[in-house]
């Protein structure tokens, strides 16, 4: 059981290896307050209330009066839906708390290790990076479940990063063989070798 | 009666005949049996006392209070934080402004921070003292420097205490040993307090006669005679009544203390027990705690100047208390320092140089106690789980928690400024609200307000307020929908018409699609943006109402949950913080991820107890809830939600749902950023009418919140096996970018039309599509 996880340790090291050359994109979705609340005067001001006397409408539509939203061509303004197809790059914050994890990982100290990937997770939660190796501790930890579940988290922040795919795929497809789950593990790694 | 008397008096004679050739034998005879008496009676009360003393001493000496930290902030490159933020989280947790040299103090200067870190002991590890300079620039650190210390390229500043759990009798306190004392500490307080100390017995005549004479010259009292030990047993076990019988009790423990326990214990014991001063109705013991209180310090980080005023604070903590009576705290803090001098204790240079510092002290205690109630409730609530109440009031813990100030902060004022909006007037039953805000990525609680006064300390709404969620339920019924793509799309028309169901006992239910009209077909995604009733019942009912049940429960949802239709409008009741945990699935992609309050608990040396680590479980395919998400981002934009861009950014894109049950009675809103997750709710405490729906209520308060905290904008990544279409929601087709009604939209793959319509009659539409593709 020892080797296998070690083995199985190896095999993640060397995934996040190569995942960690993997860049998402950087575009700048931060959005800086509109109101600073220390500012009374300032505040933003609530969105208008319906006059008292009006009747009570049992309704959260908006009232009949409201024109649908559509723009002078008939063309529904449908705005852009807001996605992403791929998690976002480790800050510089979170990558040397990754690093301190390491090393602590390297000193067979995995729970010290979870307190700085938890650091590392508040900084940059949508890199799948962290998840993988959050996984990592807990299979360092022998706690299979929650690895096979950051995994999960991880993959589901990999978008279209076709090297973040395959690691995590293949982490996956590890932990659940370590885990007795041979079927699973075919799974994840048909669709490691699918990519 | 006789026969009882007669003995006595038979015992008498003899007596008084044997020393009869004496002067005067019945005098001496009873001299001596009272004092025989006496030192009988005296030895049982010294056997009783030295219990007393010993039962104390033997057992735990005291019962320390566990303090609870809010989450620490980090600093580091593109943190979010405004600039008045930081200036807030530096006061609360003891930062001075000052020359940002000193531990514990910053300078600003506009946009640029000098942080002298006091360092802090977390449980992961010692943070170091460090000189910082932070630029703020558009609520983001965008420069961090280590001045000195070790480099980092992140770094957390100590946590703010933001209350305690206290023992009944309100005793504070933070234990220190004699080690921890800096150099002349022990000295000041015994030259001050003590002279003989190490030479008396526990009551020391000496000093007593010294008193006596100092007293008399003065013709008032100037001076004490009692000895450190007579002051540690007065405190620790008698009443401050000045009576002779008191004072004998004090002398004789001080002795039989002094009889058990040698003069280091004594010493270590008094400066743990000493009372300080006073804030609020908790009293401050010991030097300890005095030292934070007054200096935001730690015992061995006192200079002299900073000692010396504790010091010469044990005479009397509310005469000279430095924070009202500044001039006399200074004049005490000078006898204290001039006496040392005098003796020889510290050397003249150095006592001029103490003169010369100005008091020092902080400008207020560095949190003020029951600041958020609400939030300390669900604290305890969580450590009831794990702890017993009597260690928590008496083992000294620490507790790490996730409220983050400036985010309480602003949510507080959020529901305080717009409830006062709403109702301006005061009515017998005035409009209530709570708040809880959670991290969208970690689960953990950020914020919670449990009613429109967020510093009074009662009913907490957000925990205990059960309330019917209303169209909040919507989500999770088109959720169980979407999970059969063979079946449903967010294209698929569905039935917004009224229809009534008979039960079998003969009752009829005839939801209404409140405002009394029907809008026929609808695409599915509008249904959920726009709220219709009629439409959400009727898909509810098709996919089942046990299966939308079990989606609730897979997300979290333990209160039972009725089975009747009506479920499928909302009236299944739940508290705000309930709310929060089930729409936390819908913001992390299909992960239940358990609402958090708690990171860490350690004992009083820092050795961690427990820590509540992060955790995920993914119960819903991600790809399905990435449509619900796609359908709450445009209720947002386009539906029920709409107002809150009126104030917002329209780059957070937001999700969000609103939620009215009958009459206004309960006025609700859920949603998140990229950032946060936020529920808002509004009503009255008895239940009566409002006039607001979820739009008009909660979502100002909601979106009033949003617009005060720096955050980032909701944008998932597209999961495994989600496609985005162009397509033509009315004809249910596949389209192209530039023609009517087209829109962008998700699918599960596979479950997209297969049809295709093209406007290929319009041709300036195509040549503006053709154009505004090429200059994208």
């Amino acid at each position: 059981m020892k080797t296998r996880h070690a083995h199985l340790a190896w095999t993640i090291a060397a995934a996040l290896f190569i995942s960690g050359c993997a860049t998402g994109p950087d575009g700048n979705i931060y959005v800086p307050p509109e109101q600073k609340p220390e500012s009374r005067k300032d505040a933003p001001i609530p969105p208008e209330v319906r006059p008292k006397d009006s009747p009570i409408r049992k309704s959260e539509q908006p009232p009949q009066s409201v024109p649908e939203v559509e723009d002078e061509d008939g063309r529904e303004e449908s705005g852009s839906p807001s996605y992403q197809e791929q998690g976002e790059p480790l800050s510089p914050a979170a990558a040397s708390l990754m690093k301190q994890a390491d090393t602590l990982l390297r000193q067979d100290n995995p729970r010290a290790a979870v307190s700085q990937l938890e650091r590392a997770q508040r900084i940059s939660p949508r890199s799948a990076e962290v998840y993988y190796k959050l996984s990592e501790a807990y299979v360092a930890m022998n706690r299979l479940e929650p690895a096979e579940q950051f995994t999960l988290k991880g993959l589901s922040l990999a978008g279209n990063n076709t090297r973040l795919q395959r690691s995590g795929w293949q982490l996956l497809a590890d932990i659940r063989r370590a885990n007795g789950n041979t079927a699973g593990a075919d799974q994840a790694e048909a669709r490691a070798a699918k990519l | 009666m006789k026969k009882t008397s007669s003995p006595r008096k038979s015992s008498r004679k003899p007596a008084s005949k044997a020393p009869g050739s004496r002067r005067a034998p019945w005098f001496w005879r009873i001299v001596w049996r009272v004092a025989l008496l006496g030192f009988v009676v005296l030895a049982g009360w010294a056997v009783y006392l030295d219990a007393v003393v010993t039962k104390r001493f033997e057992g735990k000496r005291f019962e320390v209070p566990s303090r609870v930290y809010a989450r620490p902030l980090e600093l580091y490159e593109g943190a979010s934080v405004t600039s008045s933020n930081l200036q807030r989280e530096l006061g609360l947790a003891g930062f001075r402004k000052g020359d940002g040299v000193r531990p514990g103090s910053f300078s600003q200067s506009g946009p640029r921070f000098v942080i002298s870190t006091r360092g802090f002991r977390f449980a992961d590890g010692e943070e170091p003292r460090r000189r910082l300079e932070v630029t703020i620039t558009n609520a983001q650190v965008s420069r961090l420097r280590v001045l000195s210390g070790p480099a980092s390229p992140i770094v957390r500043l100590q946590p703010a205490q933001i209350g305690g759990i206290y023992p009944a009798h309100r005793e504070d306190r933070v234990l220190i040993r004699l080690e921890d004392l800096p150099e002349h500490f022990a000295e000041t307080l015994l030259m001050t307090e003590d002279r003989d100390f190490y030479d008396h017995h526990g009551v020391s005549p000496l000093s007593i006669g010294r008193a006596f004479w100092v007293n008399l010259q003065a013709g008032r009292v100037v001076q004490g005679g009692s000895t450190l030990t007579q002051q540690l047993v007065k405190n620790l076990f008698l009443s401050r009544d000045q009576t002779l019988v008191r004072k004998g009790n004090e002398a004789m423990m001080a002795l039989l203390l002094e009889l058990h326990y040698d003069k280091p214990e004594i010493l270590e014991t008094y400066l743990n027990e000493v009372y300080l001063g006073q804030a609020g109705n908790r009293s401050i013991h010991g030097f300890g705690l005095g030292s934070q209180f007054y200096f935001g310090e730690s015992i061995e980080d006192l200079d002299l100047h900073q000692f010396a005023l504790l010091v010469g604070l044990v005479k009397g903590p509310s005469y000279y208390d430095p924070r009202r009576h500044p001039k006399r705290a200074l004049a005490r803090r000078n006898l204290v320092i001039n006496t040392l001098a005098k003796h020889g204790a510290v050397d003249e240079s150095k006592a001029r140089q103490a003169l010369a510092q100005p008091l020092e002290v902080t400008q207020k205690p560095s949190y003020t106690e029951n600041r958020y109630p609400a939030y300390i409730d669900l604290v305890q609530r969580h450590l009831a789980r794990d702890y017993k109440q009597e260690d928590l009031q008496s083992e000294g813990l620490r507790i790490f928690t996730t409220l983050d100030p400036a985010i309480q902060y602003a949510a507080e004022y959020s529901v305080t400024e717009t409830l006062k909006g709403l109702e301006p007037a005061k009515t017998p039953s005035p409009l209530e609200s709570a708040m809880v805000v959670s991290s969208r990525d970690t689960g953990e609680v950020l914020a919670l307000v449990g009613g429109r006064d967020s510093q009074f300390a009662g009913f907490n709404r957000a925990l205990d307020a059960r309330r019917p969620i209303g169209s909040l339920i919507k989500p999770f019924t088109y959720l169980t929908a979407l999970g059969k793509p063979d079946r449903y799309t967010l294209m698929t028309p569905v039935e917004d018409r009224r229809f009534a169901l008979v039960f079998d006992d003969g009752r009829r239910w005839e939801p209404k699609n409140y405002d009394g009209e029907e809008h026929g077909q609808v695409p599915l995604h509008r249904a959920l943006a726009r709220s219709y009733n009629l439409a959400a019942v009727r898909v509810g009912l098709d996919v089942g109402i046990d299966a939308v049940t079990e989606t609730l429960q897979t997300l979290g949802v333990t209160s039972p949950v009725s089975g009747y239709p009506s479920m499928l409008l909302g009236s299944v009741a739940m508290t705000p913080v309930e709310v929060a945990s089930l729409y936390q699935g819908l913001a992390t992609s299909g992960f239940n991820m358990p609402l958090r309050t708690i990171r860490e608990v350690t004992d009083a040396a820092g050795v961690s107890l427990s820590r509540y680590s992060l955790a995920v479980d993914q119960v819903v395919d991600p790809a399905v809830v990435h449509l619900i998400q796609y359908a709450m981002q445009e209720t947002m934009r386009e539906g029920t939600g709409r107002s809150a861009y009126r104030f917002l950014p329209s780059d957070l894109a937001l999700a969000g749902k609103t939620g009215t049950t009958d009459d206004g009675r309960d006025s609700w809103f859920a949603g998140f950023s990229g950032d946060l997750l936020a529920v808002a709710w509004i009503g009255r405490d008895d239940n009566t009418t409002t006039t607001l729906t979820g739009a008009s209520g909660a979502l100002p308060v909601w979106s009033r919140f949003m617009s005060q905290v720096p955050q980032r904008g909701f944008s998932p990544v597209v999961p495994d096996g989600v496609q985005y279409h162009w397509v033509n929601t009315e004809q249910g087709a596949l389209t192209d970018e530039h023609c009517e009604n087209a829109r962008f939209m998700p699918f599960i793959a596979g479950s997209e039309p297969k049809d295709r319509i093209s406007c290929s009659g319009n041709m300036t539409k195509r040549l503006r599509g053709w154009f505004e593709g090429l200059f994208q």
